[in-house]
């Protein structure tokens, strides 16, 4: 038995190939993934040994909840007295972005990439992990250094002078003294990380007066629980919020910290690896069950002379296990490939990944050894058992017909499983209420039900509508065309299978595009009913700015109502949530956001507070009751709610205002203006302040409100584009799968076409019956994909809340037209290499086959 | 009026519908070298029935294929009428086959996913001529297959199905109709039908078939029996019974 599963494995060589082809794409996927996250996170583990260094205990301020409140500076001589301290150093870092220095050609470095940060020099290299490579430090006002990487990348030269933009605008003529290395090798993955001296850093960042945590080294002498323990009395003294922490802590805390963001990295794509394994199964399944088809007979000779069902079973397993195998070791060397692969194309529309190692970990390879394995046997169990189930004499008569019908069994499967996926769905989205996450196992449990129960229902569909899309072809193809349609129609469960494949890729990208054309449509739709506001000033680099901005365009004549929008975390109510500071008394002529009940308070209500309805809901007030509030600073006071407002609009946090904020201390920085322009207004006017403020805040994006529209859709169309890359994948297996199919049909069919050549078909005309089989395939796959994208784009849309501009379903037609007709096009080629081959057969050869 | 209440017109065995002159066919070279077709002439009138006979590898299907234009010729000439076959490139013997041949094999003759009326017209479809119905309704009810036409090969008997097989050959009003072991696979009686019905094609509708076979009591239908043996043709027959052709194959000692 073991040899004849030898002999046959040889024997079969070439139609496995293309098993072998599927598993080892779907494999190398899941391979990429593991390869990517582990490469980052020893990359990132490597970075944040670097980051914690020397540093044997750590100052640094807490807080209950929000972004805690930094540290008086006085704190660095209370700890440096301590016994067993041998040095104590302040630091304080600018959030990314807060501080960008500029070009030699007046540029600055993009702020999307790697990170952008400004520390205050610190000469004790144990503690600060940054040593000087050239030139001097930075202790005097005016100075500068930078890492020597992002110095070389970015053509900055020590001596020369240079600008620093601020949160606060352009901080002028600042000389570059000297260059860092961050660690030994300066691995900074990227990062732009300049040094000034502590005061400098305090003025740029805009902190006078306060550092962000102090870095201890303790004493070779002393012990570092005691050290630890006497640093907490002096805080315990003091009536700041500050705790003290170990090495190890801020080591595993900094890992935590990265590990998250590469976690999320890897599970994403992993969950595209799994689509494409999830297609792969499909192919796989069809390639078995065609290669066992056409050996049904030698099945049945070898039950007539004595072999068991089981054996042959067990025969075909070990087969399929064989070349799960070996699929699965290409796969770990492929997957290698295409996760620097993946790296490049992610570079090329703009989201870099920092160089990381290769590691092929041993948790990688078993888990593709047990995924390309398992994948395979279980898609080779059913084929193995329907040929073996075959009666020996039945399999022995001539032309057993492998040309199954749909089965009513099936179909009647298939349909249970559909309406379970759909109402699995529908109860998701509508009469449970789960937690997104909960939401989107749901959908996700019903989205695969939905697919393979349209597998199951499909050759039931495969006839009627491979016959409805090729009802033109006879017309434009003559017999080809009609024979192509047949040709299509004749085995619906090879049919149904081979476009399930495509099916699951192409639903996919159809949600996708419902998904962002809704998005957008909602967006347009907000715009266009709820803000009035003309322009907007937005900071790419999200670190905020100074409310000076806001304060000249409301000095300027041409513009009307402006406010800048500030936000920090409070307890309102006694539930830690989201503040934004906005100008109340002005803001309902920038935007309308659906007032329910009270009215925006005029100037000087300095302690209004306006709520979203659900918040009001759940806080159980309503308008002219009173609502506690408390900042991170620790100031409390007792707020009015002025008004209630619908939750579908821009804005989702309550309105305080921006006096409320000064008096509290809470956050300084503008995140974002809105501004419009009076009634008559002379555009150069307009024009020239824009163009003045933008040459002063060069960092900042002054947007009109189209073109405030236009960065969202962009955002959107690149996310697509993101999207569309991982599952391209998932769509090349289900092409591949289908010219996998179609060969193993040439090959089946040798007989017919010989005839069909015999009786004067000629090699363009059979070439292009083949091909359009492949089409009418393709597209079958393609039509229930598209409909079953666009209800899942619709369940998907429905189950968004309003702030993300859900609720309104756009189907963009256009677009997913286009991916149609790729798709055709595609398998045109991909129905290339099968084609050919029908078209060379000899005839005479193909008629006694 | 039916096809076969028309009156006799032979056109006479004078005019030739398919010729082979000095044909050699070799497969293989050297030591396995196989000479399937021994420098072979041999004549097919036009409107005559003929069956060529002879054993297991005397080369009667070899012969047939180069008639046919299925295969190629090693040395020698093949002519369907005037046409030199041996000067056709493929796509011209395809042509030549789509247009001026008929075909009908021993087993696998129609294509499972036409309906029998698209079979039969399958050749002048793939040509993208018009059929002629008129000649094409009487072919049909001519073999009793008018009420099976949208019928697919699945759902006919196999002496059916041979009947639309012969239809396709007849309906584009081929130059030659080769038939390759016609009746090999259907019962004697069912065999029997399709032998009268091909031996009326060719003695009322004026066609010229060529049909190898094994089978004395097939051979007895047709006008002229050739015997193949070696690749050469080895003897005649005219007008024969199955008597006749089965003491001829004793005497080669078959």
């Amino acid at each position: 038995m073991w040899r004849l599963t030898v002999r046959n494995l040889g024997a079969n060589r070439a139609r496995f190939a293309m098993t072998t082809f599927a598993v080892v794409l779907g494999v190398s996927f899941v391979v990429a993934s593991f390869v990517l996250s582990d490469g980052l996170r020893s990359t990132f583990d490597d970075l944040s040994a670097d980051i914690v260094g020397g540093t044997d205990l750590a100052v640094r301020p807490v807080s209950d909840f929000g972004d805690p409140i930094p540290l008086d500076e006085s704190l660095l001589a209370d700890v440096r007295a301590v016994d067993g301290v041998a040095a104590a150093t302040p630091s304080i870092v600018g959030a990314d972005n807060a501080v960008l220095p500029v070009k030699a050609d007046g540029t600055t470095i993009a702020t999307n990439g790697p990170p952008q940060l400004l520390f205050n020099w610190v000469d004790e290299p144990a503690l600060s992990g940054f040593t000087l490579v050239d030139g001097a430090a930075p202790d005097e006002p005016g100075e500068f250094t930078m890492d020597l990487d992002a110095a070389a990348t970015h053509g900055f030269e020590i001596g020369q002078r240079y600008d620093l933009i601020t949160y606060d605008g352009v901080a002028a003529d600042f000389e570059l003294v000297g260059t860092t290395s961050f660690g030994e090798d300066n691995a900074t993955v990227g990062a732009t990380l300049m040094h000034v001296s502590l005061p400098q850093a305090q003025e740029l960042i805009g902190a006078e007066g306060v550092i962000d945590g102090v870095a201890v080294d303790v004493a070779p002498s002393a012990d570092n629980a005691e050290v630890m323990a006497a640093i907490e009395g002096v805080l315990a003294q003091g009536s700041v919020t500050a705790e003290v922490v170990d090495q190890a802590t801020l080591t595993a805390e900094q890992e935590d910290e990265f590990a998250f963001a590469v976690t999320i990295i890897g599970n994403v794509l992993l969950g595209f690896a799994v689509v494409s394994l999830f297609v792969s199964v499909f192919i796989i399944y069809n390639t078995f069950a065609i290669v066992l088809s056409q050996r049904i007979r030698e099945m049945a000779l070898l039950r007539a002379i004595g072999a068991e069902a089981r054996q042959l079973r067990r025969s075909v397993v070990a087969e399929a296990a064989a070349v799960g195998l070996v699929a699965s070791v290409i796969g770990l060397g492929v997957g290698i490939g295409v996760a620097r692969g993946l790296t490049a194309i992610f570079a090329l529309i703009g989201a870099e990944f920092p160089e990381y190692p290769t590691i092929l970990g041993v948790r990688t390879i078993v888990i593709a050894l047990v995924l390309g394995v398992g994948v395979t046997v279980l898609a080779s169990i059913m084929p193995a058992r329907a040929a073996t189930a075959i009666s020996p004499i039945a399999g022995l008569r001539d032309g057993v017909a492998a040309t199954r019908g749909s089965g009513t069994v099936r179909t009647a499967v298939g349909l249970v499983v559909l309406a379970s996926g759909a109402a699995v769905g529908l109860w998701g989205l509508f009469l449970s209420s789960p937690s997104t996450l909960g939401l989107v196992l749901i959908l996700g449990t019903a989205a695969v039900a939905v697919f393979f129960g349209l597998t199951l229902c499909g050759p039931m569909l495969a006839r009627p509508i491979t016959a409805a899309i090729g009802s033109p072809l006879p017309r434009m193809l003559g017999p080809a065309g009609s024979l192509a349609t047949g040709n299509a129609g004749r085995n619906p469960r090879r049919t149904s299978t081979t476009a399930a494949a495509l099916m699951i890729g192409l639903s996919l990208v159809t949600m996708g595009y419902v998904v962002g054309e809704s998005v957008k449509a909602g967006l347009s739709n907000l715009l266009d009913t709820s803000i009035t506001a003309d322009y907007f000033v937005t900071d790419p680099g999200q670190g905020g700015f100074s409310q000076a901005v806001a304060d000249e365009l409301a000095a300027s004549d041409e513009f009307g109502a402006v406010t800048g929008f500030r936000l920090d975390t409070a307890r309102l109510g006694g539930d830690a949530t989201e503040v934004q500071a906005v100008q109340l008394s002005t803001i309902d002529e920038l935007f309308d956001i659906g007032v329910t009940d009270g009215a925006f308070p005029g100037a000087g209500a300095a302690d209004a507070v306006v709520l979203h309805d659900s918040l009001a809901t759940s806080l159980g007030v309503g308008v002219g009751d009173d609502v506690p509030i408390e900042f991170t600073s620790g100031y409390e006071t007792m707020l009015t709610v002025a008004a209630i407002h619908d939750d579908n609009t821009v804005i989702n946090t309550p309105l305080v205002t921006d006096e409320l904020f000064d008096r509290a201390g809470a956050a300084d920085a503008d995140l974002f203006v809105a501004a419009s322009v009076v009634d008559g207004a002379d555009e150069a006017e307009v024009t020239r302040v824009i163009d003045g403020l933008a040459a002063s805040y060069p960092q900042l994006a002054f947007d009109t409100s189209d073109e405030f529209q236009q960065q969202f859709e962009s955002i959107i169309d690149n996310s697509l584009v993101a999207i569309n890359v991982l599952l391209a994948l998932a769509v090349i297996i289900a092409l591949i799968g289908i010219a996998n199919t179609l060969a193993l049909s040439v090959h089946e069919r040798t007989r017919e076409l010989g005839l069909l050549r015999a009786v004067g078909m000629t090699r363009r005309q059979t070439r292009r019956m083949i091909r359009w089989e492949a089409v009418l395939v393709a597209l079958f796959g393609a039509v229930l994909g598209v409909a079953t994208g666009i209800v899942f784009g619709w369940g998907a849309v429905t189950a968004m809340p309003p702030e993300t501009f859900g609720g309104s379903l756009r189907i963009p037609a256009v677009d997913i037209a286009v991916v149609v007709v790729l798709a055709a096009v595609a398998t045109l080629v991909a129905a290339w290499l099968p084609a050919r081959r029908a078209g060379r057969l000899n005839v005479l050869d193909a008629i006694s086959h | 009026m039916s096809l076969l209440d028309r009156p006799l017109s032979r056109t006479g065995s004078d005019t030739v519908a398919a010729s082979a002159i000095t044909v050699s066919k070799i497969y293989g070279r050297g030591e396995t070298e196989v000479r399937a077709l021994d420098d072979i002439t041999v004549d097919f009138s036009a409107g005559r029935f003929t069956a060529i006979m002879g054993p297991s590898g005397s080369g009667k299907s070899t012969l047939m294929h180069c008639l046919a234009g299925l295969d190629t010729v090693t040395d020698g000439h093949v002519f369907l009428g005037d046409t030199d076959l041996s000067t056709l490139n493929e796509k011209q013997l395809t042509l030549l086959r789509r247009d001026r041949i008929g075909f009908v094999f021993q087993a696998f003759n129609l294509i499972p996913t036409l309906t029998a009326i698209e079979n039969i017209t399958l050749p002048m479809d793939l040509a993208g001529t018009t059929p002629d119905r008129e000649w094409v309704d009487l072919v049909v009810e001519t073999v009793g297959l008018a009420d099976r036409t949208d019928h697919r090969p699945n759902e006919l008997s196999g002496g059916q199905q041979q009947r639309v097989a012969v239809s396709r050959a007849l309906a584009g009003r081929p130059a030659v109709i080769f038939a390759d072991e016609p009746t090999g696979n259907l019962d004697s009686t069912t065999g029997a039908e399709i032998l009268d019905f091909m031996r009326r094609a060719v003695r009322q509708m004026g066609q010229t078939i060529v049909m190898v076979t094994h089978d004395p009591v097939a051979a007895s239908y047709a006008d002229r029996v050739v015997f193949l043996a070696d690749g050469k043709v080895t003897a005649e027959l005219a007008d024969p019974t199955p008597d006749a052709v089965l003491d001829h194959m004793k005497s080669l000692g078959d």
